[in-house]
């Protein structure tokens, strides 16, 4: 009996233990013929089909694996990131590896297709001059509700503070997200250094916080598709995938505007197949491919030359619609450096509720 | 120790040795680091981390962290201890498939688990709609993201924890020193009050421990069943490494929480033995 219980308890510890994840991309052509390509990016990012497509015009492999936050990313990179040929860091994180030295030149010439994407998105903040990365998926983040329960259209952040929805707001749990809401609320940057300008953010967040119902970014669509919440802070892509299983779902963007983000398609130092990894982010934005790749992903398209290959609800989705509209103003979040350490303090005091 | 001992041990020791030892030097070695503008960590062996845990915003997460971790050790052994006096009771055959009832759920995965738990309890969940239908509440309830919630799913993963060191030393127990009391007159009460609480006590010290460490350092439960609106040790850590970029600060808090652990379980021994030593004593002078 004893001994039972020893392997089961053992067995407990090992199951508490948690995820971890496999990391052991293959470091070069299984058989010398066939290249393989090592894909480092978020889980589910790609229509299957597209990336078996593009295995199969090019004759390659694709080692497809996933990494569930950027500074996990990071820190794999800096561990000895040429074992990767293509990684998808987000806006700010692409500024931080660019400072670190941690990313090639990208060679546009190799890179035609790239000419399709949008040209708001060809100059963002963190990379002006796309030396660097392409945008890959975007979107903004702004404000979702329930038309049941939320019954004068919100227009402003201010919105949130209304107590008519007192412990059923929604925040993304998210230092950067919610202390930038609160800071472009009141007319600040979202980038904001300035310790008086946090204060009074914080300040602000302090009073929102008892309405809040939890802060939450991996399951936030389920809480609204699910009416526990009534309104919050959203990415337009999630709200696009809320509305689908909640029609009374509706999204809008603040006027004082919003933080507008992006994950990228980047090639790390020393990437032992440059030339396949940029064949593969070139494949992805020929105009067909990126209709079929993005129908499937559900986020916005960055390629402009590929709306005549969508379906009609796609075009007219009205979340993705929103976020279009809204491309050439929205602000992005940017690598602050040593500011990042203040905005982590805010948080814990937010969270403690000190 | 003989030749063929150390023999045997070795691959245990190069185990420890690559997987723990190590792994834990470069925590403490980190934990002097400092941290650059964009995250890199760099070694000027300065002890700010340490200094900055000392800060009265951090110190209270500490003791918010405390104080969820004994309350959820009370309510497990609370609950712990009849069920696992409950199944040592059962008829032989009967006990090893109880036991096992208890750990099933272990067989799901623990973030499942506690998903699981949301769709029970949140507004248009399970328990409010049944609730609702029967017409014992007219508004759903708010089970979820508080501080109950917390300690529900705290408690829910690791009561199994407190259950089984107490059934082996439930079952364990002599059952003649109990027929020896009631020769003697005592009653049932007072029997295990006297002879069987005081001789499973070792197994409800080790439930203690395993579960009040496990408790120190959770951080699925208050981000999913809490909403995440709480800050406990756990969550500070993971924020140090997955948003702050600031593994020195993490690494310093990390420590700091393998150190409290490490005392408080001195400390809790030490009372233990020397209650046990007045046991002795006692039990001598009888």
């Amino acid at each position: 009996m004893k001994k039972l219980i020893t392997l089961l308890l053992c067995t407990f510890v090992l199951l508490l233990g948690g995820c971890g994840g496999s990391d052991k991309p293959q470091k070069t052509a299984a058989d010398g013929q066939e290249q393989v390509l090592n894909l480092f990016s978020w889980a589910d990012n790609f229509s299957p089909k597209v990336l078996e497509d593009f295995e199969k015009k090019y004759h390659c492999k694709i080692n497809y694996d996933v990494f569930a936050n950027n500074e996990e990313l990071l820190a794999k990179i800096q561990a000895g990131g040429s074992r990767y040929d293509v990684i998808q860091p987000s806006d700010y994180m692409v500024a931080t590896m660019t400072k670190l030295n941690l990313l090639e030149e990208l060679d546009h010439s190799a890179l035609d297709n790239t000419k399709n994407i949008l040209p708001a998105l060809q100059h963002p903040a963190y990379d002006p001059q796309g030396r660097y990365s392409v945008v890959y998926t975007w979107g903004v983040t702004g404000i979702v509700y329930n038309k049941k329960y939320v019954k004068t259209l919100p227009a402003s952040w201010n919105d949130l503070w209304n107590p008519a929805y007192k412990g059923r707001v929604i925040l993304l749990n998210d230092s950067r997200e919610v202390l930038g809401m609160a800071l472009k609320k009141n007319g600040y940057s979202v980038n904001s250094k300035d310790k008086a300008e946090l204060e009074k953010a914080v300040q602000d967040l302090r009073k929102l916080s008892p309405s809040v119902l939890a802060y939450d970014t991996d399951t936030i669509k389920q809480k609204f598709i699910a009416e526990e919440a009534w309104i919050g802070t959203m990415w337009s892509g999630d709200a696009s995938f809320a509305h689908k299983d909640n029609k009374d779902l509706a999204f809008v963007i603040p006027k004082e505007g919003a933080v507008i983000w992006a994950d990228t398609f980047a090639i790390p130092k020393g990437a032992r197949h440059k030339d396949l990894a940029q064949k593969f982010i070139n494949y992805l934005y020929d105009p067909k491919v990126s209709a079929a790749n993005y129908e499937y992903i559900g986020y916005n398209d960055p390629n402009a030359k590929a709306e005549s290959y969508h379906s009609e609800a796609f075009n007219n989705d009205p979340m993705l619609k929103a976020a279009k509209d809204y491309i050439s103003k929205g602000e992005w979040i940017e690598d602050i450096g040593e500011a990042l350490t203040m905005y982590d303090r805010y948080w814990t005091e937010l969270k403690t509720g000190k | 120790m003989n030749k063929n001992g150390k023999f045997l041990i070795a691959p245990t020791l190069l185990w420890l040795t690559v997987f723990f030892v190590v792994p834990m030097l470069i925590v403490v070695a980190v934990s002097f680091a400092s941290r650059t503008p964009y995250g890199q960590v760099v070694f000027n062996w300065t002890l700010h981390n340490y200094g900055r845990f000392l800060e009265p915003l951090y110190l209270s997460i500490f003791g918010q962290t405390l104080v969820v971790a004994f309350v959820t050790t009370v309510v497990t052994v609370l609950m712990g201890y009849p069920l696992a006096y409950y199944i040592a009771q059962l008829p032989k055959r009967w006990q090893q498939p109880g036991l096992i009832l208890c750990m099933i759920p272990f067989w799901i995965n623990f973030l499942i688990r506690s998903y699981a738990w949301v769709i029970i309890l949140r507004a248009q969940g399970v328990l409010n709609t049944l609730l609702i239908k029967a017409g014992l509440i007219g508004q759903p309830l708010q089970l979820l993201y508080n501080e109950g919630a917390v300690m529900l799913g705290m408690v829910y993963a690791l009561l199994p924890f407190m259950i089984l060191p107490i059934y082996v030393s439930i079952e364990q127990l002599d059952h003649r020193l109990l027929e020896a009391a009631s020769d003697l007159g005592a009653k049932p009460l007072t029997a295990f009050r006297k002879i069987t609480l005081p001789l499973t006590m070792p197994g409800v010290a080790a439930g203690t421990i395993l579960v009040f460490i496990s408790s120190l350092g959770m951080f699925v439960v208050p981000d999913v069943m809490g909403g995440a609106k709480s800050a406990l040790v756990g969550n500070l850590i993971q924020n140090q490494f997955l948003s702050a970029r600031d593994w020195p600060f993490g690494s310093a808090l990390s420590i700091m929480l393998a150190v409290l652990s490490l005392v408080l379980i001195i400390l809790y021994y030490r009372t233990l033995q020397i209650q046990k030593g007045g046991a002795d004593n006692a039990k001598d002078v009888a």
